[in-house]
């Protein structure tokens, strides 16, 4: 038996109890100390969570049941968690599973019989331009070809006792600007100074002298328009914020990427992080805000260590913390980390989340602005949007609006993956069409294979044809063509793709990681994922058809967030637009691809 | 005050009412799983969707606030047809064990089918497994299969009883509610989760598999387990002596009274009723046999005029009980008033009772304070037990008192020996009855009609629900029938007759019926 000696996280805990308003909120991170110290949560631990932040165990159980990255039990040291969403499947994912189970002699979702290494399957890691990848404790690595797989193989059946050594993954490749990416080039990290050197902090510089109405004046003027998916203009969301409420207002990051093929926000996180804080600041200070909250996602833990060491430099150098540069104003931001939950990057379900519960999206009305978190008035904002925001108030908002179309200014960073010659975050303006994304950014498919579908904003976006590809990535435009610009997820199928196969895929992230809130898309996620396995399996029948289309479409517009819509619309659309290819696997119980090309598994 | 209009109905409701309540007002039902008006808006079921017009969604009714001008229409084709994906989502994994869940025929998963869903089932897939027939408790079965997540349970123990034991751990499809591993619910309240629970997941293990639920009867009374007077309902079964044993009373019911227990009962109350079918004393018994009424009586009113002749009425003493109504109690009062000397008391030394700031109150007598308006707590029953003890009383009658439990077996014993006659008059056997000369049965409480006076000082009626058992009388006939043998006069031949004479004599009670206190109770 285990001794569980708590006495030694009391210092600790009282200093995350100290971080929040509520001490509900503190209920993750106190989670993640003991799950740091024990290697896993043992019921004592969620008992002694429970009392800090005055919950019943029982719900405290709740979330650490919910997260994915808390363990009840102990694991392996070494945890090899291998990704199995869209982007890596597409490049291989299966193969990697496949063989991590020959040479481990384990399959997924068990341990080595030492207790060392265990194994197991994940959604999307938002590391797609490495794709296939894994995790292996906190560390990310990728590209997993066979002398990647048996390099990790070897280090961690050697010296399990040791962290396995990763190379720094050679494909991350990024673009050089114009706006965002600047210095992506710096792969260590942008820090203070060199951020400074580069023009940095002007922005908050010339915001702090301004109103914060002239401040939401600008942003509105620079038509930036939320860029974690949603496309809401930022400045309109901003004047949202009641002047007359005598509550505090609150700033919170979304920082918890996950959406597949989408791995955009973690290059600002890793790469130029006081760009996001600058952002910030401005924002904070718009809003009238004096706390600020970055919900990071629970698995970038280099973001995060990064996130916290460019914050600990701001407040160093006095543009965090009381009297930001002389100017009176107050701003403190917290660090917070996620623990595995995608429906947490849902403005709502993060702040229940930050807010120490299930990531269930709330009822609205209330809206954040009006009663976010802790039924304060509240903006959420995703980190490219903010880290665009230092820019807008350097350059100004005419200069931002004009890269754009008339109803988007500025730029845009592209997360393109899957049968792309080079996967990768492109900048681009927003205005770029997905063909130059598909054949000038990521050079085209590999191999001289044909290309064939392509999701154009995050799994959630409708399906395109190879024939639907020169329209601009710009919200409107995407939104003409009858999918959407979303997170900006570019995911590139060649001619080799079963696409009975790749819903199977998408499909069984959104079972996956439906909160499980609202009965139609907890039941109607679950139950679309089994019919088309079932397709895929061989073993459809006549009706699967109109019967997943009548499901798909029972979802939408029924729930309280919008993620049954997202389950729904692959479904909707990889079936109308590769109908053909269903109604051959339904009849034959056959793929035909498999018969005329070398399919690639997915 | 917004006025809106649900399905061509218009009212004027007052602000920050919700469109699921304002329809009830106009007399719309809106079917609904997770909302509860006694528990905060959960919103996830999404059965009460209505269609609100210029609203490009369907709009959950139970979380939308009403707006002035609002239209509202339940009945759309968009409102039908979501209506009917919600159902089949609730029930694709649904186990759709109804003729072996207890829960059938009270079931709003079935109800509801029949009223909005009637679709033609499209589900083929294997049906996720969940645990079944867990015992999570004294009193609650929970059929994880069965659950529709509505979180009332998980609501009401977080909510109401603030004792936090239900969870839903897991996510999506994997969802499942649950208490925290090894923990039991076992809080004063647990048996309201079976009562809000809309499904089969969770159900009383003492109601558990006892009778159909189309089986009962159900008539409203007064729970008589403590001086909060819950309103309850009561289902009851006279029909099918092969059930349960033959026990007439199968389960009770919170029934909702705003101002005294809302939507809930204690488990004390709920579990409270065995008392109508168990343990009860059915015919009369003089010295351990069994006897008519009219010997019975006859041989007391006997002895009674004997100690009147002899001028020594003060050796006779009569004990009632907060137990009884005001009708029997203003009876005995009347009886005793008209032989004077006889010393009368409800005045008894508390028991430890449980108690909280929800509903339980440490005074487990439903009429307290109608023994203080009735003026009968005047003297202490102790000092009458003294005088037994030593000899002093002759006649001595204990109504619905358990001597043994509030002065000790040893006392009782002692004056069961010095008294001459003693009459022990109630519906259940005990300890004191059983050194009683003279047992009299009297009705359970549930057996007669007449009112109770709660710690608010709330009159409320019980209503006669079962007929009388073998041949137990209400006490007040008793009583009626033994001052007709005493040549007294009573002044009152019905139950309705009695009530309005105590009303006219006692003061706060003065003009009040029971019309006036109907189904709800009358303050006074």
């Amino acid at each position: 038996m285990q001794n569980f000696d708590f006495t030694k996280l009391e210092a600790k805990a009282a200093e995350i109890l100290g971080r929040y308003e509520e001490k509900r909120a503190a209920t993750l991170p106190l989670l993640w100390l003991v799950q740091e110290t024990f290697g896993h949560i043992p019921p004592e631990g969620e008992a002694w969570v429970g009392q800090k932040v005055d919950k019943s165990i029982a719900h405290v159980r709740e979330v650490v049941s919910f997260y994915t990255l808390y363990h009840t039990q102990p694991i392996g040291k070494q945890h090899i968690q291998v990704c199995v969403s869209t982007p890596c499947m597409l490049r291989g994912a299966k193969k990697v599973i496949a063989q991590l189970e020959e040479k481990l002699g384990i399959g997924v979702g068990q341990t080595t019989r030492d207790g060392k290494i265990t194994l197991s399957t994940v959604e999307c890691l938002c590391a797609c331009e490495s794709a296939p990848m894994a995790q292996v404790n906190d560390d990310y690595t990728g590209i997993l070809d066979a002398a990647a797989i048996d390099s990790l193989v070897k280090q961690a059946t050697q010296s399990p006792e040791k962290p396995v050594q990763l190379p720094e993954p050679t494909a991350y490749i990024a673009t050089d600007g114009p706006v965002i990416s600047q210095r992506f080039k710096n792969v260590n990290g942008t820090w203070f100074d060199a951020y400074v050197a580069d023009g940095g902090y002007q922005g908050a510089k010339k915001a702090l002298g301004m109103q914060p109405q002239q401040i939401i004046d600008e942003v509105i003027k620079s038509n930036l328009r939320g860029l974690g998916g949603a496309g809401f203009p930022t400045g309109k969301k901003w004047s949202f914020i009641p002047k007359d409420n005598p509550k505090p207002k609150y700033l919170v990051v979304n920082a918890d990427e996950g959406e597949p093929g989408t791995f955009k926000d973690r290059y600002i996180l890793e790469r130029d992080p006081h760009a996001l804080i600058e952002g910030m600041i401005i924002a904070a200070f718009a809003i009238g805000s004096h706390k600020a909250y970055i919900y990071i996602r629970g698995e970038y833990v280099r973001s995060i260590e990064r996130t916290n060491k460019a914050v600990a430099e701001a407040y160093a150098k006095g543009w965090l913390g009381k009297n930001i540069q002389g100017s009176g104003f107050d701003l403190d931001i917290v660090v917070h980390r996620g623990a595995g939950a995608y429906i947490c990057g849902e403005e709502t379900a993060l702040l229940s989340s930050l807010e120490g519960s299930k990531g269930f999206p709330k009822l609205k009305p209330p809206f954040p602005a009006i009663s976010g978190l802790f039924k304060s008035p509240t903006i959420v904002n995703n980190v490219e949007t903010l880290a665009s925001v230092s820019h807008i108030l350097r350059n100004g908002a005419e200069w931002y609006a004009k890269i754009g179309t008339a109803k988007q200014g500025g730029t845009r960073l592209f997360s393109v993956s899957g049968h792309v010659v080079r996967p990768g975050v492109y900048e681009a303006p927003v205005s770029v069409t997905l063909r130059d994304l598909i054949y000038k950014y990521g050079q085209g498919i590999p191999g001289g294979k044909k290309l064939k579908a392509v999701v154009p904003g995050g799994i959630s976006a409708k399906i395109l044809r190879a024939d639907e590809i020169d329209v601009a990535m710009d919200f409107d435009s995407l939104m003409a063509v009858g999918t959407m610009a979303g997170s900006g997820g570019v995911i590139v199928m060649d001619e080799t793709t079963c696409m009975v196969d790749a819903l199977k895929a998408a499909s069984h992230f959104f079972a996956d990681e439906s909160c499980g809130q609202c009965s139609p898309c907890r039941e109607g996620s679950g139950w679309l994922f089994k019919m088309v396995s079932r397709v895929s399996r061989g073993q459809g029948k006549t009706d699967d058809i109109p019967n997943m289309l009548t499901t798909a479409a029972a979802m939408e517009g029924k729930t309280i967030c919008v993620f049954a819509d997202a389950a729904a619309w692959p479904v909707q659309s990889y079936i109308n637009k590769f109908r053909s290819e269903f109604d051959h696997h339904i009849a034959t119980g056959k793929c035909d691809i498999a018969q005329t090309t070398a399919k690639v598994s997915v | 005050m917004p006025k809106i209009t649900i399905d061509g109905k218009t009212i004027e409701v007052a602000a920050g009412t919700t469109v699921i309540q304002a329809a009830e007002q106009v007399g719309v039902f809106i079917p609904r799983y997770c909302y509860h008006p006694g528990l905060s808006v959960a919103g996830n079921c999404r059965i009460c969707l209505v269609d609100v017009e210029k609203a490009p969604k369907l709009q959950i009714a139970c979380n939308t606030p009403v707006a002035e001008g609002m239209v509202v229409n339940t009945t759309s084709k968009k409102v039908t047809d979501g209506q009917q994906s919600v159902l089949e989502f609730l029930l694709a994994n649904h186990p759709l064990d109804c003729p072996v869940c207890d829960q059938s025929g009270e079931c709003d998963l079935q109800n509801f089918y029949m009223q909005y869903g009637r679709y033609d089932p499209r589900f083929e897939e294997q049906k996720n497994k969940k645990p079944k027939a867990v015992p999570i408790g004294p009193t609650v079965m929970l059929d994880a299969e069965r659950c529709v997540l509505c979180s009332r349970c998980v609501r009401f123990t977080d909510e109401i009883t603030k004792t936090g034991e239900f969870g839903i751990f897991n996510r999506g499809e994997k969802a499942e509610i649950g208490l925290y591993p090894g923990k039991t619910l076992d809080n004063d309240y647990s048996g309201n989760v079976v009562d809000i629970c809309p499904v089969g997941a969770l159900t009383d293990r003492d109601f558990r598999f006892k009778a159909r639920v189309w089986y009962l009867s159900t008539a409203p009374s007064v729970c008589n387990g403590c001086s909060q007077g819950c309103n309850i309902d009561v289902h009851y079964v006279l029909d099918r002596p092969h059930l349960a044993d033959g026990a007439r009373v199968m389960r009770l019911k919170p029934r909702y009274n705003a101002d005294v227990n809302q939507w809930w009962i204690c488990d004390e109350g709920r579990y409270g009723f065995k008392s109508a079918d168990q343990d009860r004393i059915e015919k009369i018994s003089l010295k351990g046999a069994v006897a008519a009424w009219d010997i019975a009586l006859t041989q007391i009113a006997t002895a009674v005029t004997k100690l009147k002749a002899a001028n020594q009425l003060s050796a006779m003493a009569v004990i009632p009980s907060a137990q009884l109504t005001i009708e029997d109690l203003y009876a005995v009062k009347k009886l005793t008033d008209q032989l004077p000397g006889v010393v009368c008391t409800a005045q008894v030394p508390p028991l430890p009772g449980k108690s909280d700031d929800l509903l339980m109150k440490a005074d487990k007598n439903p009429n307290s304070a109608g023994v203080a308006l009735l003026e009968l707590d005047k003297t202490p029953a102790s000092s009458i037990i003294e005088a037994a003890v030593s000899g002093q009383i002759k006649i001595l009658w204990v109504i619905g008192q358990d001597l043994v439990k509030l002065f000790g077996e040893e006392k009782v014993k002692q004056l069961a020996q010095k008294v001459e006659l003693f009459i022990y008059q109630g519906p259940n056997t005990n300890k004191t009855s059983s050194y009683a000369h003279v047992v009299l049965p009297a009705s359970h409480y549930l057996e007669k009609d007449g009112t109770f006076i709660n710690v608010q000082n709330r009159v409320q009626r019980i209503g006669k629900i079962l007929p009388a058992l073998g041949d137990s009388k209400a006490d007040w006939q008793i009583v009626a029938a033994l001052a007709a043998k005493l040549g007294l006069t009573a002044g009152w031949k019905s139950l309705p007759e009695l009530f309005v004479a105590a009303a006219a004599e006692v003061k706060p009670l003065n003009g009040l019926t029971y019309e006036k206190i109907g189904q709800q109770g009358f303050t006074v």
